[in-house]
């Protein structure tokens, strides 16, 4: 294997110039830590200038860019409506690379069914085969996703699946929850569940408001999520399980998981997704079926509660919430039209353009929310024996700019309101 | 007033748009009086009802307007059609512009359903009820039954009591009441009444409150228990704390207030027998007028169908 050097990078975390050369050669490890963040295919960092670099040797000259850990998403949908599962893999797994990504958390969906061996097996050998991206696959809760009977939990396990959810699909049925954690609690599984309580939300649309008055639409209460917040960690405190909560939109969320994290439960973490920091109920407008989501755009100053919450780390994660939808689907009215964003292709220049440029958030901040504690939450690694998780690098040119066309998009579907827009940032990966 | 192919909103009108529509309304009014009671404005154009909602009363206006202008009027029965075998509202304006059609009148439970029809076909559509949304027609028909009654509209005050919430016709009557310089208020029970820093609009929540405030109009609304799957209030109390009781009725026969109602009217819910002779009760008029707001809609529009034949 060819050594990759890169050459005048500065690394993104600290703003420090260095040099690194990159590839396996002898017996020099294969992971480096910049930060206490593991690196893959790492080989030396040297002060710049001192690197010697062989004649013919694969250079690339990083002035001007940021060298960082690629982006892991611990939240996406892969499956296009039309689309063969092995062309939704491929997709996705360009998108990601494009938006900075190296690996994400599949939520399961009808045609990715986590709920069995068959399916995880098919799925580990069509993403060995097509994807660009690591994808590990979401256990089902319960079979089907359909709220009553358990998955096999030790089948799914011995598969390597370490987090459970049934995506967007929350049960009436605590019970048969409660149960579950305990029984999967001993596994060491974690349920990624979002808040709510379906009854208070069956047939709602969007955040009640000045815009779903005018517009007419049923209100989604902001209590049937921060209800369903509080219900998940009593069972999870009460079972001993590891919980993440999914998709946090409102301000009262963020202040129950701050205040369960203060009083010291363990295994509890939680999620944002990107345009919950970005947009709000108002964005929907004359029933832009784009900024139809789920849960919905809330206000502005939950916007701010839930940055204040990912700079506190009451909130661990950002993620895409990435949910491909066919442009039919969306040009629906609102009422019938799908939930959900594509947010892979963008990520990472949408984080910078709209949260590191200006100033709402820092790199550091990002490279917690986006890359570290996503990979902990997501890759089965054994604690134990400190087995770390390994990022690939990647290298973001913040001068370039670009606008969002149907012809920047691999995901496959348009559904985000970036379209059209101009982003700042450019990303090389992978590097070697 | 400028070309307009659809009525989707009265938000979506200019000044212009609501002044030109009224005024045609009183002239179209005037055609009801001549023995001959149809003109040919519309000779040779095609209208199409497309009701997925059921309708007596907004359907049978909007068709009676079309013929009054001389417009050869279709009927999309829904509950026969291929909607119910699954068939998208897409694929069901593709066929039926097909055949034709240059103006769609188009109600829908689901709020936002006219809109994506509008921008999906050239003939002019109008909505004529979709959701909690809008209900446009029954706005200019409830403008100008005040504008009749009491000359013009512009400082009038008038109370809409009942299921806000769930209400097309609170939305755009108060829209356009208020555009024309009417002050608008609400009125229900608590659950039914949004608040008002959502709506911009005084929120009351009984009767004394209403009468301090001095109302010109009482606007009743129908109570739809058939938007209601769970119960949003005990119902058997309606009639006591938010009806227009016979007491009630005397004290609005003392000041003189006129009462409107959108149809069909619940009598003995929000509204009692008596209410219904009462000689301020504006219900039959905006029936009337509810043919001639409709003929002037369909007679201001412009519909982008003269070159797809």
């Amino acid at each position: 294997m060819t050594n990759t050097y890169i050459t005048n990078a500065t690394w993104a975390l600290t703003g420090q110039k260095l040099d690194l050369r990159m590839g396996q050669s002898g017996d020099e490890p294969t992971t480096i830590y910049l930060d206490d963040i593991p690196l893959q295919g790492v080989n030396g960092v040297t002060d710049a200038g001192e690197m010697k670099i062989p004649e013919g040797a694969r250079v690339i000259d990083a002035t001007g860019k940021l060298l960082m850990p690629a982006l892991f998403d611990l939240h996406a949908k892969i499956e296009i409506a039309g689309c063969s599962k092995r062309e939704s893999i491929y997709r996705t797994g360009q998108a990601a690379l494009q938006g900075g990504v190296w690996g994400m958390l599949v939520m399961p969906t009808p045609g990715f069914c986590f709920d069995n061996a068959s399916t995880l097996d098919s799925f580990a050998d069509a993403v060995t085969q097509r994807s660009a991206a690591t994808m590990i696959p979401a256990g089902c809760i319960t079979e089907g996703m359909q709220g009553t009977q358990q998955t096999p939990y030790n089948t799914l396990a011995a598969r390597g699946v370490s987090i459970l959810s049934d995506a967007e699909h929350v049960t009436d049925n605590i019970l048969m929850l409660h149960r579950a954690m305990k029984y999967a609690a001993e596994l060491g599984l974690t349920f990624a569940i979002r808040g709510d309580v379906p009854a208070l939300t069956h047939n709602t649309y969007m955040h009640p408001g000045s815009t779903s008055y005018k517009l007419g639409l049923h209100g989604t209460p902001a209590c049937a999520e921060e209800i369903g917040i509080e219900t998940l960690i009593r069972l999870a405190q009460d079972a001993g399980a590891k919980l993440h909560i999914q998709t946090v939109s409102t301000a009262e969320g963020v202040a129950i998981i701050r205040r369960a994290k203060q009083k010291g439960m363990p295994g509890l973490t939680a999620e944002v997704a990107l345009h919950h920091l970005l947009y709000t109920h108002e964005n929907v407008g004359d029933y832009d079926t784009t900024f139809k989501t789920l849960p919905p755009l809330r206000e502005q100053s939950d916007c701010e509660a839930l940055l204040a919450g990912v700079k506190d780390g009451t909130i661990d994660c950002i993620v895409t919430d990435h949910t491909p939808c066919i442009p039919f689907a969306k040009k629906q009215d609102f009422v019938s039209a799908p939930q959900g964003m594509v947010a892979l292709d963008t990520y990472l220049p949408a984080i910078y353009t709209h949260l590191i440029k200006p100033g709402k958030l820092t790199w550091a901040e990002v490279i917690k929310a986006c890359c570290v504690s996503p990979a902990e939450i997501a890759t089965p690694y054994d604690q134990e024996e400190g087995t770390p998780v390994v990022a690939p690098l990647l290298l973001f040119d913040p001068e370039v700019e670009f606008c969002v066309t149907e012809s920047t998009m691999n995901c496959g579907t348009l559904n985000t309101p970036l379209l059209g827009t101009t982003l700042q940032g450019g990303v090389t990966m992978p590097l070697c | 007033m400028n070309p307009r192919k659809d009525l989707i909103t009265i938000d979506a009108l200019s000044d212009e748009d609501i002044r030109t529509i009224l005024e045609s309304t009183s002239a179209m009014k005037d055609i009801f009086t001549k023995s001959v009671k149809k003109v040919p404005a519309l000779k040779g154009k095609s209208v199409l009802t497309l009701f997925y909602e059921p309708s007596t009363r907004t359907r049978s206006s909007f068709e009676v307007a079309a013929n009054r202008l001389s417009a050869d009027v279709t009927t999309f029965t829904v509950s026969t059609s291929s909607v119910v075998k699954g068939e998208s509202v897409h694929d069901t304006i593709d066929t039926l512009m097909s055949m034709k059609m240059d103006y769609i009148i188009v109600r829908h439970k689901n709020s936002g359903i006219p809109a994506v029809i509008a921008r999906h076909c050239k003939a002019a559509v109008i909505n004529a009820g979709d959701g909690a949304h809008a209900h446009p027609s029954q706005a200019f028909l409830d403008a100008f039954t005040i504008k009749e009654k009491y000359g013009e509209v512009a400082g009038k005050r008038v109370v809409i009591i009942g299921d806000i919430l769930h209400s097309r016709v609170a939305r755009s009557t108060s829209t356009i009441l208020r555009r024309l310089g009417a002050e608008v208020a609400y009125m229900g029970p608590g659950p039914l009444v949004p608040q008002e820093q959502y709506t911009g609009i005084p929120r009351f929540t009984n009767w004394e409150q209403v009468f301090t405030w001095k109302p010109d109009v009482i606007y009743l609304l129908r109570v739809q228990n058939e938007r209601m799957d769970t119960p949003f209030f005990p119902r058997s109390d309606y009639h006591q704390a938010f009806g227009v009781t016979e007491e009630r009725l005397r004290r609005i026969d003392d000041l003189n207030l006129s009462i409107m109602h959108p149809g069909p009217v619940n009598r003995g819910v929000e509204i009692c027998d008596a209410a219904m002779d009462y000689r301020n009760c504006l219900i039959n008029n905006q029936v009337e007028n509810g043919i001639a707001a409709r003929m002037s809609i369909l007679y201001h529009l412009t519909p982008q169908t003269q070159n797809n034949d």
